[in-house]
C-alpha cells in the first residue's frame, strides 16, 4: 500500500466515526482510567519456548531507521529499490529515529496496550534492544529465515550478550565510542580520556548525552571494566565528571559533530563514522580509541511485538546479510558491517574506480577495525531496570544542572 | 447564549485535552516502574519530592520566562506601535513581515542562530578580530544564548496581540491626548499605554507561558548550567520512564504558571480587560 | 515633530534581528557543498533548487505540515473566537474560571501532553495519523487564539450589535456585518499564531503522527548533522511564498476597522 493510500485510510476515518470510536473510547476510557488508577500492569517478559509460526509472505514492509543509514541515490535508496525488484514487496523506509528514548516513547504506548507499533522492522542500539526484550515488546526471530545471517554473519556479532543467540535482534551496523579532536586545535595528540580534562581545553571539551557511552569511557579511565562496574564505581565516575564539569562545555546528541567541524568544540567524546565522514573534509581531524579502552556498540533491526508484516521483514533481514548488499550500505554509511568480506569487496570496488573516498574507506580501520582496535573496545553493561534507574539519576546530577 | 459559544471549543477541550490532562494526575500519584508496573499509591508525597529535587530549574524556567517577557515587551512595543499607529498603508506588510520568519520551521531557525552564535562565526569572529571581545569569548552554552534564543522565538507572540491591541485605538484619541497634555511622554502614559493594556496583558501571557516550559532552546543553545524544567520533564518521562515524576513535574509546573497568572490578573484589574 | 526617524528605524534593526537567521538559511541553500555537513561556506551553486525533490518524504511532509496547519486554524479558530466572544461580550457563572483555565493548555508541558493524547488514541484503538496530528493541533491552537481575540475584543460593548438588530437585522447579519469586521484583525492575528504553531509543532506531533510525516519532523531527521542544503531550499521557498502573499495583501488594505470616538474612550476611573 503506497503512503498515499495509507494516508487516504486514516483520513476516511470520517467525523462521525470518530465521534462514535471517541465516544466509546470515552467509555472505556472512564473505566480503563478506573482500572488505571489503580495502576497498569507490568511488562516482565515472560520465558516462552513456544512460538507462533510464520505466516505468508504479505507484500508489504514497514522499516523505521535513522538518518544516513542506508545507501541513497536520489530520492531513494537502491538495496530497499533492489529489494523490492526482487521479492516483489512494497516496502516503505521511513528515517524516523532519531534518539532511542524518543523513538521508544513513541512507540511504548501501543506495544504496552498489545497493539501494533506501525512497523516491522525498527533499527535500536543493543542496551534498547535489551531493555524491550525485558519488557517483552519484542518479537522472536526465525532463524530458519536468516540463511544469510547464519553464513555470512561476522562471529563477534553472533551471540552477544545483550541478546543471547539473537534471539530477538541481528546487527545492522556497529561502531565505536571514542574520542575525536582537530589536532590543529589541540596542538598534540590525544590518547586517553583524561586529556579531555586538560584544563588547557577548558570549555571546548564535549561529552555525550548517551549515559552508557559517557560513563563507560570514564569507567575505562579508572581501570573498571564497564560490564562488571558496581554502583560504588558509578559513583565515582560521577564524582570524576562533576569534579571537571567546568571543563565540558556541554554534553552533546548527534550535533557534536558540527560542534567539533565549526570550532566550538576542539575535542570531543565522539562516534567512528562520524569522525571518518568529517576526516573527508576536514583531515585535521582524528579519532583515537582511548587507550584504556572505547565503547563498542552495535545497532540492530528488531521486530517489534504485534508487526503486522513479520515475515517480509525477514526477508529483508537476512537480504541485506548479503556481502554485495552489505558492501552497497557500508559504502555509504561508514559504519561498520557485521557481514564477513564486505571489506574485500569494497577494496574491488576501488580497484574497479569508484569516488575518492572509497579508498580511504576500505583502508579505514574505523570502518574495518583490525584485531589490536578490538580488542581495544569494550560492550556496554547490560543494565537491569533498577540498575538503570540509579545509573540514570546519577547521570542527570551531572547532566541537568 | 455564552453556553453555546462555548459549547464546541470547550468540548473539544474536554476530549482532547481535559481527559489526558486527568489521566496524566492519576500518573502522577502512582507509583512503579516500566517492567513491574504501576499501582496507584495516592502518593502525594511526591510532589514534595519533586519540588525538591528540581527546585534549581523550576526558579530558573521562571526566571528565564520573566526575563524573556520583559525584554520581548520592551523589544516589541516601539515595534507594534510603530506598526500600528504610523504604519499607514503599509501596516499589514510590515505585520506580516514580523510574523514572516516564523513561518521557517523554529529547527532551521534555532540551528542558523548557533550557526551565527558560533565562537568563530560570523559575529564573534569579526568582533574578536577587532579586538573587542576576548578569544575565550563564547556564547553557545551560556544563559545568554539561550535567552537569546527565547527572546527571538517568543517576539511575535508578544508583537502580535500588542499590535491588534494597538491598532484599535482611534487616532483622534491621540489628537485629543497631545492637546490634552503637554509633553508627549505624559499622553503616553496617560492615555496609549492604558489602552493598549489588553494587548500588554495577552502578549505577556503569550510569552510567559510557553517560555517558562520551554526546553528546545536550552537544549540547542545552553550547557548543563541552562537546564530548564521542560528539560527535566523530557528526560524523566523519556529516559528515566518515570512518568509519575514527569507529570508531577507538569502540574507544579502549570499550577505554578496558572497562580502568578492570577496575581497578575489581579493587579491589572480584569474587568477592563475581559468587559 | 522632531526625531521622527527614530521609531522607523527602530522597526527597521528589529526586522534586520528577525530576519537575521533567515539571512543565513537562505544563503546556505546555495553552498556548494562536496561531503554531507553544511557548515562552512565553500562556494556558489544553483543545484540544490533542481535536486530538491531528490529527498524522499519531503514533498508528503510538506503536504502534510500544510494541510494540518490549514485545517486546524481553520477549526481552531473559529472554536476559539467563539470563546473569546462568550468571554468578554457575555456574563456567565464560570467566567473567571474559565478565563483562567483557558491558560491551562498553553502552560502544559509538551512531552507530557503529547503522550497522555496518545495513550487516550491508543486505549480508544484510533489510529495514529493525519487526523489524530489535526486533532492535537486543533487542541492546542484553541488556547492561543481564545487570547490574541481577547486582546481585541477586550472593552467590547454590544450595543452597536444591538443597534443594528434594532434596525431589522437577524443576529447572524448583525455579528456579520458589525461585529466580525471590528473583531476582524483579531482574530486574523489569531489564525496566523495558529498556523505558525501548528507548521511548527515537533513534540506533539511526534507522539500523535504514527508514521505520518510533517515538516518539522523530516527536517529533524534530515537535520542530523546540521541542517543539509535541501532544507534551507524548502526553507526559503516556503519563506519567499510568504513573502508573496504579504505582498499580495497590499492591495486589500482599504477598509479600516475601527470603533468609533465613543466606545474607545477609557473609562473615567482609570484616569
Amino acid at each position: 500500500m503506497s503512503e498515499m493510500e495509507r494516508d487516504g485510510l486514516n483520513e476516511s476515518i470520517s467525523r462521525r466515526e470518530l465521534l462514535l470510536r471517541a465516544g466509546r473510547g470515552s467509555a472505556y476510557l472512564g473505566v480503563m482510567s478506573l482500572l488505571a488508577a489503580c495502576g497498569v500492569e507490568g511488562q516482565r517478559a515472560e520465558d516462552t519456548t513456544e512460538r507462533e509460526p510464520l505466516p505468508p509472505q504479505a507484500g508489504e514492509l514497514v522499516m523505521a531507521n535513522w538518518p544516513l543509514y542506508i545507501d541513497k541515490s536520489g530520492p531513494t535508496s537502491p538495496t530497499v529499490t533492489s529489494f523490492e525488484e526482487q521479492h516483489g514487496i512494497d516496502m516503505s523506509y521511513k528515517v524516523v529515529i532519531n534518539d532511542n528514548e524518543e523513538f521508544f516513547g513513541t512507540i511504548r504506548e501501543p506495544l504496552s496496550q498489545g497493539q501494533s507499533a506501525g512497523y516491522d522492522i525498527i533499527v535500536m542500539t543493543d542496551w534498547m534492544i535489551d531493555k524491550m526484550e525485558r519488557l517483552g515488546y519484542l518479537e522472536p526471530l526465525h532463524h530458519d529465515r536468516l540463511p544469510n545471517f547464519a553464513d555470512n554473519a561476522l562471529p563477534k556479532f553472533k551471540d552477544p550478550i545483550y541478546d543471547p543467540g539473537n534471539a530477538h535482534s541481528i546487527p545492522w551496523a556497529a561502531g565505536i565510542t571514542g574520542i575525536g579532536y582537530d589536532i590543529s586545535e589541540t596542538g598534540r595528540e590525544l590518547t586517553s580520556v583524561n586529556d579531555l580534562f586538560d584544563p588547557a581545553f577548558a570549555g571546548r571539551v564535549g561529552m555525550f548525552l548517551e549515559m552508557r557511552d559517557t560513563f563507560d569511557l570514564v569507567l575505562l579511565s579508572m581501570g573498571v571494566e564497564p560490564a562488571d562496574a558496581t554502583i560504588e564505581q558509578v559513583e565515582q565516575a560521577q564524582k570524576i565528571l562533576l569534579d571537571n564539569r567546568e571543563n565540558i562545555r556541554g554534553f552533546y546528541g548527534n550535533d557534536y559533530a558540527d560542534q567539533l567541524a565549526t570550532g566550538n568544540l576542539i575535542a570531543s567524546m565522539a562516534w567512528s563514522g562520524d569522525i571518518f565522514a568529517l576526516q573527508l573534509d576536514n583531515p585535521n581531524l582524528r579519532f583515537v580509541i582511548p587507550e584504556e579502552g572505547g565503547n563498542a556498540w552495535t545497532d540492530n533491526m528488531a521486530i517489534p511485538a504485534g508487526a503486522e508484516h513479520p515475515t517480509d521483514a525477514h526477508l529483508f533481514m537476512d537480504y541485506v546479510y548479503d556481502p554485495r548488499i552489505a558492501a552497497n550500505i557500508t559504502e555509504w554509511v561508514w559504519y561498520e558491517s557485521p557481514v564477513a568480506g564486505v571489506q574485500q569487496i569494497v577494496q574491488e570496488d576501488v580497484a574497479e574506480g569508484g569516488p575518492g573516498y572509497l579508498k580511504k574507506l576500505a583502508e579505514s580501520t574505523l570502518v574495518f577495525p583490525t584485531p589490536e582496535t578490538e580488542a581495544n573496545t569494550h560492550p556496554y553493561k547490560a543494565l537491569e531496570e533498577e540498575e538503570e534507574q540509579v545509573w540514570n539519576d546519577l547521570f542527570q546530577q551531572v547532566i541537568q544542572g | 447564549m455564552a453556553y453555546w459559544l462555548l459549547l464546541p471549543g470547550g468540548l473539544w477541550l474536554l476530549l482532547f485535552y481535559v481527559i489526558p490532562t486527568v489521566s496524566m494526575l492519576s500518573i502522577s500519584l502512582q507509583e512503579g516502574t516500566l517492567e513491574q508496573g504501576y499501582r496507584l499509591t495516592w502518593n502525594l508525597g511526591i510532589y514534595g519530592e519533586v519540588l525538591l529535587a528540581h527546585d534549581t530549574q523550576i526558579l530558573r524556567s521562571l526566571g528565564y520566562g520573566l526575563i524573556t517577557t520583559v525584554v520581548c515587551l520592551l523589544i516589541a512595543y516601539p515595534l507594534s506601535y510603530t506598526i500600528a499607529i504610523r504604519g499607514g498603508r503599509w501596516k499589514n506588510v510590515l505585520l506580516f513581515l514580523v510574523i514572516l520568519p516564523f513561518f521557517v520551521s523554529f529547527i532551521i531557525r534555532t540551528l542558523s542562530w548557533k550557526f551565527v552564535l558560533a565562537d568563530e562565526g560570523i559575529f564573534l569572529g569579526a568582533l574578536k578580530s577587532l579586538g573587542v571581545l576576548g578569544e575565550d569569548f563564547r556564547l553557545l552554552g551560556t544563559a545568554t544564548a539561550v535567552l537569546g534564543g527565547l527572546i527571538y522565538g517568543f517576539l511575535p507572540f508578544m508583537a502580535l496581540p500588542l499590535y491588534v491591541s494597538l491598532e484599535k485605538m482611534d487616532p483622534s484619541l491621540l489628537d485629543a491626548a497631545s492637546d490634552l497634555y503637554s509633553s508627549r511622554v505624559s499622553a503616553f502614559l496617560r492615555v496609549t499605554l492604558p489602552l493598549s493594556l489588553p494587548g500588554i496583558f495577552a502578549g505577556t501571557l503569550l510569552t510567559f507561558i510557553p517560555a517558562t516550559g520551554d526546553f528546545i532552546n536550552a537544549q540547542i543553545l545552553g550547557g548543563p548550567n541552562q537546564t530548564m524544567i521542560g528539560n527535566v520533564i523530557q528526560r524523566e518521562y523519556l529516559t528515566n520512564n518515570d512518568f509519575p515524576e514527569a507529570a508531577a513535574l507538569s502540574f507544579l509546573l502549570m499550577a505554578a504558571i496558572l497562580f502568578g497568572i492570577f496575581l497578575y490578573a489581579r493587579a491589572i484589574g480584569t474587568e477592563e480587560l475581559t468587559g | 515633530m522632531r526625531r521622527r526617524w527614530v521609531l522607523p528605524v527602530y522597526t527597521t534593526i528589529v526586522l534586520v534581528y528577525l530576519f537575521l537567521p533567515i539571512g543565513v538559511m537562505i544563503l546556505f541553500g546555495f553552498n556548494d557543498i562536496e561531503g554531507r555537513f553544511n557548515f562552512a561556506w565553500q562556494g556558489f551553486t544553483l543545484r540544490w533548487y533542481g535536486e530538491l525533490f531528490d529527498i524522499p518524504d519531503l514533498a508528503d511532509a510538506l503536504r502534510n505540515s500544510l494541510l494540518v496547519a490549514a485545517g486546524s486554524t481553520v477549526v481552531a479558530t473559529a472554536l476559539g473566537t467563539m470563546i473569546a466572544l462568550a468571554l468578554t461580550r457575555h456574563r456567565f457563572r464560570g467566567q473567571a474560571s474559565t478565563n483562567l483555565f483557558i491558560f491551562l493548555p498553553m502552560a502544559t508541558p509538551e512531552v507530557v501532553l503529547g503522550a497522555s493524547l496518545l495513550s487516550l488514541f491508543v486505549t480508544a484503538g484510533v489510529s495514529r495519523g493525519f487526523v489524530t496530528i489535526l486533532i492535537a493541533h486543533i487542541m492546542f491552537n484553541i488556547s492561543y487564539v481564545v487570547v490574541t481575540v481577547k486582546a481585541r475584543t477586550a472593552g467590547f460593548n454590544n450595543e452597536w450589535e444591538e443597534a443594528a438588530k434594532d434596525l431589522g437585522a437577524t443576529p447572524w447579519t448583525a455579528f456579520r456585518t458589525v461585529t466580525f469586521p471590528l473583531i476582524f484583525p483579531g482574530v486574523l492575528a489569531a489564525a496566523v499564531l495558529a498556523f505558525a504553531l501548528s507548521v511548527d509543532d515537533y513534540v506533539i506531533t511526534l507522539f500523535n503522527a504514527g508514521q505520518t510525516l510533517t515538516f518539522p519532523l523530516w527536517v529533524v531527521g534530515a537535520s542530523r548533522f546540521g541542517v543539509p542544503p535541501q532544507v534551507n531550499v524548502m526553507g526559503t521557498l516556503i519563506f519567499i511564498f510568504g513573502v508573496a502573499l504579504a505582498l499580495a495583501v497590499v492591495p486589500l488594505q482599504r477598509r479600516r476597522y475601527r470603533l468609533p470616538t465613543a466606545q474607545a474612550m477609557p473609562p473615567i476611573s482609570r484616569g
